[in-house]
Parts: C-alpha cells; structure tokens; sequence
C-alpha cells in the first residue's frame, strides 16, 4: 500500500512538470558545483604538493650560511586540499593555506582565497554543500507542501479514507514519494561526487575518504528526511494548502536564513573574541614580561641582546627566548582557537532548533573542511617551525665561539639543513573527526525523531477531513 | 474625481490591513528586525572606532618615549638597548617606529559591514616589505564570516523582498478567491487603478518603516551623520532602498497579473527571489572568479621565498657581520651626527627593499586582476538588482571592496614615502634627530570624492530604476490585457 501511494505521488510530480522544472535546475546545479569543486581542489592539491616539494629542496640546497639565517629564510608549508572538499569547501574561503615558517613568531596562516573575491563573496559560495543544505529543502516543500492540505482541498482525502486507506499509510507513503522526488536529483551528483572523491584520493586513504563519503550522505539523507517529515506535518496541520506553503517559507526562511546570522552574533556575544589589536598588543605585553624574566633569571642582564651578553652566549640567549616564547604563543592562540570552537560548538548545539547549522557543522566535518582540521594544520606547522628553530640553535650552541666576540660570523652547511625533516602532514583520520562531530549525528537523529514525532501526532489515525 | 478613486481605495485598503492585522504584523516584525541590525551596526562600528582610537595612542605614547629617549641618549644620560634605540634609523623606521596607516569608518558604516570584518583597516607601515604585512587579516571565526553577518544591508538585500512578497503576493489574488474582485470592478475603477492604489498603501509604508528608522537612528546616534555630505548619502541610500523595494513590488504585480492561486503566486515570487537573490550572484561571483582568476597565492609565497632566497645571499657578508657593542658599547650613541647603523639591520633593510621591488610585478597583478573582477561585477550585476544593492550599500557605507583597494594602494603610497624617508638615514648611517622625528612621514587618509560616489551611485540607481520600469511595464500592461476577474 505503501509503495502504491508512493509511485501515485511521484507520478504527480513528473505529470505537473515540478519534478522536470524545479528539479532540473536543481540537478544542472548540483552537477556544476560538483564539476567547479572537483577542478578547483585537484588544481590546489597539485600545485600545493608541488610547492612544498620545491620548498624542501630549496632548504636543503641553501649555501653555507648561518643558521639562524636560515632560520630567517624559513620554510612554506602549504595545507594540502582534502578530496571532499569538492563537496563542502566549508570554511576554506574564509582561511588561507599557507603558512611561512620563520625565526622568532608563529604566524598567521594567510592568503584568503576570500581577500582575492570581490563583496559577492559573501553571498555564499557555490557548491554542492551549500545547494544540499539551503535549496533541497525548498525543493521539498514545493514537493511536499499539498501533500495533505492539497488533497483535503479537492476531496480526495475523504476518499481514501473511505476506502480504508489507513493514514499512517499515507503518511509513509508520501513521505516515500518525497525522498524518491529528491532522491532521484541527487542521484547523479552522488555519483559524479563518489566518482571525484574515489579518484582524488591518496590511495593509502582511500578507505578513510570512502568512510567519508558514505557518512557525508547518510548526515545529509538525515537532514533531508527531517525537512520530509516537517512538511509533511505542516500540510497535514494547515487549514488550506496556501496556509501550509506560507508556513513552510517562513520556516525555511528562518531556518536557512535568518537564524545562521542571529546564532552567528549570539555566539560571538556569548564568547567574545579580541579584535586583532587586542590580541596583538596582549601577546606581545606577555612576550615581552616572559622574555625580561627569563633574561634575569637565565643571564643577570636587564635587556634582551644588549652589550652585556657576550656574543658567544647568543646561541643559548635564542634558545631560551624560543622555548619562553613557546610557552606564551601556545597560550594565547590556544585561547583564541578555543573561543572559535566554543563560539562553534554553540551554533551546532542550536541545530537542535536549526539543522541547517548541526549539518553544516558535520558536513564540514567529514569533509575535512572545518575549524578544528583547520586548526590541526596550524598547531602541525608551528610544531614545523619549532623543530626547525631548536634544530638551528642546538647547532648554534654547539659552535659558539670560544673567543666570546662572535655569533653571525659562524656558517652551518649542508648537513645542518639535512637534519631538518621534511613537513609531512597528514590530516587528521576519521576517529579524530568522530571524536569532535558525534553530537552532530546525535543531534540530527534527536531533530529527525522529533519530527517524525511531529508528523505523527499531526497525522493521527483518524485524520480530520 | 478619477484622484478621488486613487484614495478612496487607498484609504479603504488601509482599513483593511489593519484590521485584518497584516500591516500591524508585518511591520512590527520587520521594525524589529531593522532596528536590531541597526543596532548590530552602531555597537560594531563604535568598537572599530575604539580600536583605532586605540592604536593611535598607543603610537603617540610610543613617539613620544622615542623622543623622550632620544633626548635622553643624546644628553648623555642613558645607553639604549640595541634592538629600541631612537637614535638608530633602522630601528625607528622597523618595528619601534612603524606608523599606522588606517582607514576611518565612514558616516554611514553601520549600514553595511561589507568587507570590514575580513579585511583589515589598518596597517603597521615599517619598512619590511607589503608582503609582509599587507595579507594580514582581521581576527574573525571563519564559520562567522561564512554565515555572514546582521546587518541592515542584510535586512533590505534579503529580507525586504519577503516582506513584500507577504504583503502583496495575494494582491489580486486574494480578492479573486473571495469575489470580492468582480464587485470592485463592476465599479467605476480600472485594474490598474485599483493595482496602483494597493501597492501605494503597502510600498509607503514598509519603505517608510524601512528608511526612516535605520536613517533616524544614524542622526540620532552618530553625530557624524548630521553633516552636509552624509545627509546627501543618506538621501543616496533612502533612493537605493525605495528602487529596490519598488522592484520587488513591480515583480509582485506580474505575478498577480496572471489569474493564479494565491499559492501559486507566493511560489513563483520566492523562485524569483532564490533566483535572483540566492543564486545569481554566487553564480556570477563564480563566473568572475573564472573570467578574472587569481593568480596563484602559492606561486606568490613561491616566489617571495625565491627572491629572499636571492637576497640573503647577495648580502651574505653584511649578513655574517657581528654586532660589535659588546667590545664597543659606543657604538649604540650617536656621535656627531651619526649613527654607525650594524650591517645586519642594513642588509635586512636593503634585503626587504630589493624583496619589495622584485614581487611588485605579481603584486600589481593580483591588484588588477581584483579590480578587472570588480568591473565586471560592475558591469553584469545589472542581472540581479540584489547585487546592484549589495555592492550599493556597502559603498555607501564606506565597506565596499573599491574603498579598500583604494586605501591600499594608499598603504603603498604611504609605505614608499616611510622608505624612502628612511633609506639615506640607515644606509649613510645617519642619527635620528628631534627634527627628523618631526619630519616623519604621517598618515594621511584621503577620502574618495563625493562626487565619485554619487556618479557610482546614481548609475546604480539608474539600473534599477529602469529594470522596475521594465518589470512593472510588463506588470501593468498585462493587467490591461488580461481580463484578470
């Protein structure tokens, strides 16, 4: 009975052109961003692959020189693309990908791809995430909107009734139809999609990307039956079908719209993070109260590299510094990043209320395209630099001068450079992506529950007609 | 009599509205949400203000201590430091000198964010090279910057055309379901007429709602509003906002004037609006990025290793050059004039100077190839109104990415002069003097002419002015053909 109702609605979308119209455009969509990702990251992945390599030959290839020239010269790290990313692109307009790795401080990573766009930049970016999350659901109330309230309205609801067609049935029947009218949208961006990933993979991942891939479609199939149900509910409660349409924009209008702004402002209200200046003066103010107690402590001396420090204690002087100034970056980028994550963490838990959020929080999860995957390549090329860095005072200690009046006259060759190891990154695995999103499933399962709760209580057994 | 008509309907619809509670309640919401944007907008752009203010005085404490130190050392009284010595060029043109170079918000700023939240508005200028500083961004949650932000941009882009559409998508429609349209125009009363009047009482009044209290919030709290200039903006933005909205009416006409559901209505008005709101102007942010490309950020990171690469080693000798202040501790004063500049900091100097002139060339290519992507975006955001106005607002409110790109080829005009300050200082080993601290290149933010904005802004408006003529043509003049009852 079931399947009979099903194939009757998803017939009515094919005959009255729904399916063919807004769906097509829907498809051709899907299948561009789908064809734009899958360019732009095996573009990015191949030219940053190829500039990290170029990098670290340059590094070994450095004349003789000092070392903490070297050390100044520095190394390019470069965040490799991850093959979902052709899916969800999440945050990555919004952070740079590339990391110069120097003497002295942890920088920045920089170049927004987002600085290079002009304003429209911030009308979203396209691709196939965003389509999935913001239009899918509009599609599926233009699908879904009459389903009941449609069928009251011309009388045919009281006739199946009479016919002893129980309406739960119905409702699963419909609720069928709606997934096969999406579904049968999706289906050819899940295969372009699968067929990128599958092929953009690292092979050694490639079962880590599979894994990927299958829980980014079963986060989306959730979020999407959510929205079915929700319809349905609506169009069952509504006095007319007009009334279950205005009901459902306004909802989605909230949901996709609105909503992701305010929870936006609301977080950054409920965890406040420091404008740029404040976070530069604090960590500077604390660099510097760190560093004048441990030139005391370590060398009786009041200033930094003043006159009263033989050259020859330089070596042991930069060392200090670093590992003193380890102790204060780490504390106060650390205090940053997790005002981020909280200020994240808040607007997922909103999901709850909002799913658009919790499956925009997941999606870039999986896809490897989120804050923390983000933030895990920063912490790996700042524990880069530091190798670096100990690796060339060590060397600057072990050859400081005897005769106590020189530092820079001093040249490393070769072999020094060769002790640094190359920056080899691999981005976090699924475990470590799980450990951080499970509240994202548990939180989409708790909203899909409750709205096929929902559309139950707004479908009772005996069905107003 | 024909006017008496006009505003016997008018009058009647207003009535009815009223009591029927739409207007109430879609007033009420959309002052809400106006007004919380407005307020989102003054409460950033104050702490944006406070942050400049901020760093100017920390740099005057900061010139001054310079100064006061230099009178110090040159009194004889104290040996510096020698990485803080006022009297030491290359010192006071690098990190303990660096002058801020910053852009002011602009009378309107809390309009519109634009670009503010991303890009930075100012620059600590010392004489390191622009890659250095100039890809710095502003300190934001990138999940934030993706969700984008309240703004009263915001509020006109996105959501004044739903509020319209919930005003006016059953326009005629409505009256067609109940019958009440056959009795009104058994009436001496024309379609359009009638059309007219019904979109008079509701555009008058959400576009009110929308104008007036943005605008008057401004006056009252942002005094720098209430000057000559800013008012002519405001009046520049209240015209923008009006055709805008306009436009959306116009749309609502044309879908009332096909005999359809009240249902169908409201569907084919929010397509529209997903069209040409939420997909054309990602589509042409797309299609702009493949037109204009940025040229690769990897190559540039690349290249400026290269170039560094280079010149460490052209500087190799001064580079391996000791400092020499622990036998000569003279050496951190100044001595008749001069100030024996150590050939690291002069090989540093010199090695950010030649990084500088060989990047200038990939440098210049990302500015052009944004501003090639602007004039496009210039030129074929007439295809969606919302992108006429998003870019609209956002230059009115001194956010847009044209004020940015113009304070930073103001940064590297500015950057040149400190250099260029600063050069025969370091390299002849010159001493600061009190008189040099005077002489310091200052930051001198120039404002882009009003005139330049309006003639911007009134092409804008001109666009959309002419697409609700189009659209309301195509409106009215199918009410007149079509026997709508």
């Amino acid at each position: 009975m079931i399947r009979l109702i099903a194939q009757r609605e998803f017939t009515e979308f094919v005959r009255d052109g729904r399916l063919l119209w807004a769906g097509g455009i829907m498809l051709l969509l899907i299948v561009t961003a789908l064809g734009v990702g899958w360019q732009r990251q095996s573009h990015l992945h191949a030219e940053r692959h190829a500039a990290q390599h170029l990098d670290y030959e340059d590094w070994l290839k450095q004349d003789e020189r000092h070392p903490h020239d070297a050390a100044h010269q520095g190394m390019h790290v470069f965040k490799p693309e991850p093959p979902l990313s052709i899916i969800d692109p999440g945050i990555g307009p919004y952070v740079g990908s590339t990391i110069w790795l120097q003497a002295h401080r942890q920088s920045e990573v920089k170049f927004r791809p987002a600085q290079d766009a002009t304003g429209l930049q911030r009308f979203g970016t396209f691709s196939a995430a965003w389509l999935v999350q913001i239009l899918a659901p509009l599609l599926i109330i233009v699908f879904g909107f009459n389903a009941f309230a449609g069928e009251r309205e011309l009388g045919t609801l009281r006739q199946l009734m009479s016919l002893g067609v129980s309406s739960r049935a119905l409702l699963w029947g419909k609720a069928l139809a709606l997934a096969m009218g999406i579904g049968v949208l999706l289906v050819p961006g899940v295969v372009v999609a699968a067929a990128a990933v599958v092929i953009e993979s690292e092979p050694g991942r490639l079962l880590d990307s599979a894994l990927r891939f299958l829980m980014l479609g079963l986060a989306y199939a959730v979020y999407l039956a959510i929205t079915v149900f929700v319809v349905l509910a609506v169009s069952a409660r509504a006095s007319s079908s007009r009334v279950a349409l205005i009901s459902l924009l306004a909802l989605w209008i909230v949901g996709v719209l609105l909503a992701p702004r305010v929870m936006s402002d609301l977080s950054r209200h409920v965890y406040p993070s420091p404008s740029r200046t404040e976070f530069a003066s604090d960590l500077s103010t604390d660099l510097k109260s760190e560093h004048d107690k441990a030139w005391r402590e370590q060398f009786g001396v009041s200033t930094g590299w003043g006159p009263d420090l033989p050259l020859s204690k330089w070596g042991v002087a930069l060392q200090v510094n670093d590992h003193v100034g380890y102790g204060v970056l780490d504390r106060h980028f650390g205090a940053l990043w997790d005002t981020f994550e909280k200020q994240q963490r808040m607007q997922e838990w909103a999901g709850l209320l909002i799913p658009v959020l919790a499956v925009r929080s997941l999606s870039m999860g999986l896809s490897g395209t989120d804050f923390v995957q983000h933030r895990d390549f920063s912490v790996a090329a700042e524990r880069q630099r530091r190798v670096v860095q100990d690796i060339m005072s060590h060397d600057l200690i072990d050859h400081a001068d005897p005769l106590g009046d020189r530092h820079f006259a001093y040249q490393a060759d070769k072999e020094l450079w060769a002790k640094v190891p190359p920056f080899d990154y691999q981005t976090p695995s699924l475990a470590v992506v799980l450990r951080h999103h499970w509240s994202g499933f548990a939180i989409l399962s708790a909203v899909l529950a409750a709205a096929v709760a929902l559309a139950l209580l707004f479908v009772p057994r005996r069905l107003p007609l | 009599m024909k006017a008496r008509t006009f505003w016997l309907v008018f009058a009647h619809e207003a009535r009815v509205l009223i009591a029927d509670r739409t207007l109430p309640l879609v007033l009420t919401l959309f002052a809400l949400l106006i007004g919380y944007a407005i307020t989102n907008g003054i409460v950033e752009i104050r702490a944006r203000d406070a942050a400049v203010a901020s760093i100017l005085t920390k740099q005057n404490e900061r010139n001054a201590r310079n100064i006061d130190q230099l009178q110090r050392i040159n009194a004889g009284i104290e040996t510096p430091a020698p990485f803080s010595n006022a009297a030491d060029p290359a010192n006071v043109g690098g990190g303990l000198g660096g002058r801020f170079a910053y852009v002011p918000t602009s009378a309107l700023a809390p309009m519109a964010f634009g670009q503010s939240d991303m890009i930075p508005n100012y620059y600590q200028v010392t004489y390191r090279s622009r890659v250095n500083f100039m890809y710095d961004s502003e300190i934001e949650n990138p999940w934030n910057l993706l969700s984008g932000r309240f703004d009263v941009a915001f509020v006109i882009v996105y959501l004044l055309p739903l509020f319209i559409f919930a005003m006016s998508y059953n326009l005629l429609s409505a009256e067609r379901e109940q019958g009440t349209l056959r009795m009104l125009l058994s009436q001496p009363l024309t379609l359009t007429k009638l059309v007219l009047a019904k979109v008079s009482i509701r555009a008058g009044t959400i576009l009110t709602c929308a104008i007036l209290i943005p605008v008057a919030a401004l006056l009252i709290f942002r005094p720098e509003t209430r000057d000559a200039v800013s008012l002519v903006q405001l009046a520049a933005w209240a015209v923008l906002v009006c055709a805008y909205g306009l436009f959306w009416f116009a749309v609502a006409v044309i879908a009332n004037a096909f005999s359809r559901s009240s249902a169908a209505n409201a569907l084919v008005l929010v397509g529209s609006w997903v069209v040409l709101v939420l997909i054309v102007p990602v589509l042409l942010n797309l299609a702009v990025s493949v037109a204009s490309p940025a040229p690769s950020r990897t190559e540039l990171a690349t290249q400026t290793r290269l170039i560094t690469v280079d010149g460490l080693r052209r500087y190799q000798k001064l580079f391996s050059a000791d400092y020499r202040y622990s036998d000569k501790p003279d050496l951190l004063l100044p001595k008749d004039g001069r100030f024996e500049v150590q050939s690291r900091p002069k090989a540093a100097f010199m090695l950010q100077r030649d990084v500088e002139a060989d990047i200038q060339k990939l440098l210049d290519r990302f500015d052009a190839q944004l501003e090639g992507q602007q004039s496009l975006v210039d030129r074929w955001g007439v295809i969606s109104p919302a992108i006429i106005v998003h870019e609209g607002l956002a230059a009115l409110a001194g956010n847009g990415s044209q004020r940015y790109l113009h304070f930073q080829r103001q940064v590297a005009t500015f950057h040149a002069t400190w250099k260029q300050f600063f050069e025969p200082r370091i390299l002849e080993s010159r001493a600061m003097t009190e008189a040099d601290f005077a002489a310091m290149p200052t930051w001198k933010w120039q404002e882009e002419t009003l005139r330049r904005q309006l003639s911007d802004l009134s092409v804008r408006a001109i666009q959309i002015l002419a697409l609700v003529l189009v659209v309301a043509g195509i409106g009215f003049w199918r009410l007149k053909k079509s026997s709508a009852v």
